[in-house]
């Protein structure tokens, strides 16, 4: 600030007109590194905007109601009326498929943020605090990794009753190890750098140092733990649908209309397994794409691993 | 080495406890009344106080919490493992009738994932950013997409549109009939090998990379050593190591993806009988599954664990 007076002597510039960028410049900014540092992950990332957008604005864009039967039209193979067929009872599979991208993709990014979050939340007291308390946190930990997810999920989600908050909470637990190691990881390597050993020195307690001084450093790998993370929620809550303890039906969501698919009878009409699997991928496809470039951008050592 | 497979050991048994507590309290402690959970919030404010009386008393849920835990591990332990609820049926008998099904599956996913991710990811390796490699590395992330029980109902439809075959639906043990037995088995397990065999092929691609810069390798190449002595002998043997790690993470990929996978193909394995529990709402049946399921899943990894210090002479312990 000094030096800035000096090449201009006169009154200090009016904040706005600093040649600092504002944050949206910034953002701005950073958002055109991406793009030419990783076009590829930035295509998929517009894709991903593109399908949220899609689940956002649905009712506006499906071309009927997802819920009303049609006994004229059942079971009728994709045509210029029905897009995508309808399915048993004459639902137009395309409104359907359109309004399962809501709570499919609702549910798994609550769940990835819940998950995360507490995770994250855990992990960094376990690993700041320590002793008996991160003993304790870390076999709490291992015990819960030692389900294959989509089994505990299933479990969870059968205990508290079906329903979208149920399925958003199974979910979640299932992602909170993952939160819980990696942040943990990060607290540790933090504790004894030499600016939260002075922040400890001059008397902080440990509650504003996790705050101020260890949180700020786990920004970046939480966002890649959650955008990695995505993809996979997806997947379960598809799975968890297809098993029937998902979202409770009539909701459409991907797995509800794949396990609806089933219910015609031994072979499922090509049209109500081939569209709704589709979106499934696509949607994966875009966010775990989209999900490797935040990480390269985020944590250049692991650029090309994994 | 012995002390250290002991450790695992006792830590492995250690997290097989604490697997049992989580699943009791789950299952029993947090739908708050265990009928809830049998008949639904719906079915369960149906029924009279008597009802529920006679339910609670006839399933020995009446008993406190811990005495109820106690008595599942006891029945564990005596290999009895309870009734379902809904079927005349031992849940232990249930899993020798079903489980041989999913184990196979099981077996031959993991076999199939090595057969198949192994030699792309050293192709991968070998020609980084060439024509192969990016082949190699499209599909490895669209199968990582690519949901496995979605996969399986679209096999079903390909086999029966154009082929006109529909696998047997009736589950028959290895011995009995062979042909039968692998014309189901093999299409789940193709279905799972192909989600791990792209994390496989991932994981062998990046740690051959690394390796292959070493010095060794230099000094193998430089010897005038073929190349294909160098990959085999000097760089694989040490690019595997990380590769059965993941192999034991990717266990609970196999575990868990069985269950949709084996219902999309309508197998008559375990993972239709956990399907068939959970849409019936059967706790017990329920209960015992989930345990197993994880049992195997940490036994395993204790395995790979033991293999791994076991193959990896720097590790010394």
């Amino acid at each position: 600030m000094a030096q800035r007076s000096d090449t201009y002597p006169v009154e200090p510039l009016p904040h706005h007109v600093s040649d600092a960028p504002s944050w949206l410049g910034r953002a701005f900014q950073g958002l055109r590194l991406f793009i030419r540092r990783n076009p590829l992950s930035a295509f998929w990332g517009g894709v991903a905007l593109v399908i949220i957008t899609i689940a956002i604005i649905a009712p506006l864009i499906a071309p009927y109601d997802p819920l009303r039967a049609n006994f004229r039209r059942m079971t009728k193979a994709p045509d210029a009326q029905n897009y995508f067929g309808t399915d048993q009872i004459g639902r137009d599979n395309l409104s359907r498929v359109i309004h399962g991208s809501r709570s499919s993709l609702l549910v798994a990014i609550s769940a990835v943020l819940l998950g995360t979050t507490t995770g994250s939340l855990w992990g960094l007291a376990s690993g700041y605090i320590g002793g008996r308390f991160d003993i304790v946190s870390q076999r709490l930990i291992e015990f819960l990794q030692s389900f294959p997810d989509l089994i505990l999920a299933m479990a969870i989600s059968m205990a508290l009753g079906t329903g979208v908050g149920t399925v958003i909470v199974a979910i979640a637990i299932t992602r909170i190890p993952f939160g819980g190691r990696v942040i943990r990881a990060v607290a540790l390597s933090l504790k004894e750098i030499a600016y939260v050993e002075a922040a400890r020195g001059i008397g902080a307690s440990t509650w504003r140092i996790m705050a101020r001084h260890i949180l700020p450093q786990c920004v970046a790998p939480y966002l890649i733990l959650a955008t990695t993370h995505l993809g996979v929620a997806i997947i379960i809550e598809a799975a968890l649908g297809f098993l029937g303890v998902g979202v409770p039906p009539p909701t459409p969501t991907w797995g509800n209309l794949l396990a609806d698919s089933l219910n015609s009878g031994l072979v499922p009409p090509w049209w109500l397994v081939v569209f709704p699997g589709l979106a499934i991928t696509l949607t994966v496809l875009a966010f775990n794409l989209f999900g490797d470039g935040i990480r390269d951008i985020l944590d250049p050592r692991l650029r090309g691993s994994r | 080495m012995y002390k250290y497979i002991l450790r695992r050991l006792a830590f492995g048994g250690l997290t097989i406890f604490g697997v049992s507590v989580i699943i009791f309290m789950v299952l029993r402690v947090l739908p708050g009344d265990p009928l809830v959970a049998i008949f639904g919030m719906e079915g369960f404010t149906k029924l009279t106080a008597e009802e529920r009386a006679r339910y609670m008393a006839d399933l020995g849920l009446s008993d406190p919490l811990p005495v109820q835990y106690l008595r599942w591990l006891r029945d564990i332990a005596a290999g009895k493992l309870g009734k379902s609820f809904f079927r005349d049926e031992n849940v232990a008998d249930l899993i020798i009738r079903r489980g041989p099904l999913s184990a196979e599956i099981g077996i031959l996913s993991v076999i199939f994932s090595w057969i198949l991710g192994l030699p792309v990811g050293i192709i991968s390796a070998l020609r980084p950013n060439s024509l192969a490699d990016n082949t190699a590395r499209f599909f490895s992330i669209l199968f990582l997409a690519v949901p496995g029980f979605w996969l399986g109902m679209l096999i079903v439809l390909a086999l029966l549109f154009w082929f006109g075959y529909k696998a047997p639906l009736i589950g028959v043990p290895l011995w009995v009939d062979p042909w039968t037995n692998l014309q189901i088995v093999i299409w789940p397990a193709v279905v799972l090998a192909v989600g791990q065999a792209a994390y496989i092929a991932r994981m062998a691609r990046s740690s051959l990379l690394e390796v292959i810069r070493e010095d060794y390798v230099r000094t193998a190449r430089a010897k005038g050593l073929v190349e294909q002595l160098v990959v085999v002998r000097h760089a694989l043997p040490n690019a595997l190591l990380p590769i059965i790690t993941l192999s034991g993470i990717l266990m609970g990929f196999v575990l868990a993806g069985s269950i949709p996978v084996e219902r999309a193909f309508g197998v008559p394995g375990l993972g239709r009988a956990m399907f068939t529990a959970v849409i019936e709402r059967d706790v017990f049946v329920m209960q015992n599954l989930v345990f197993l399921y994880s049992v195997v899943f940490v036994v395993l990894n204790v395995l790979v664990d033991i293999t791994y210090a076991w193959l990896d002479p720097r590790i010394h312990y």
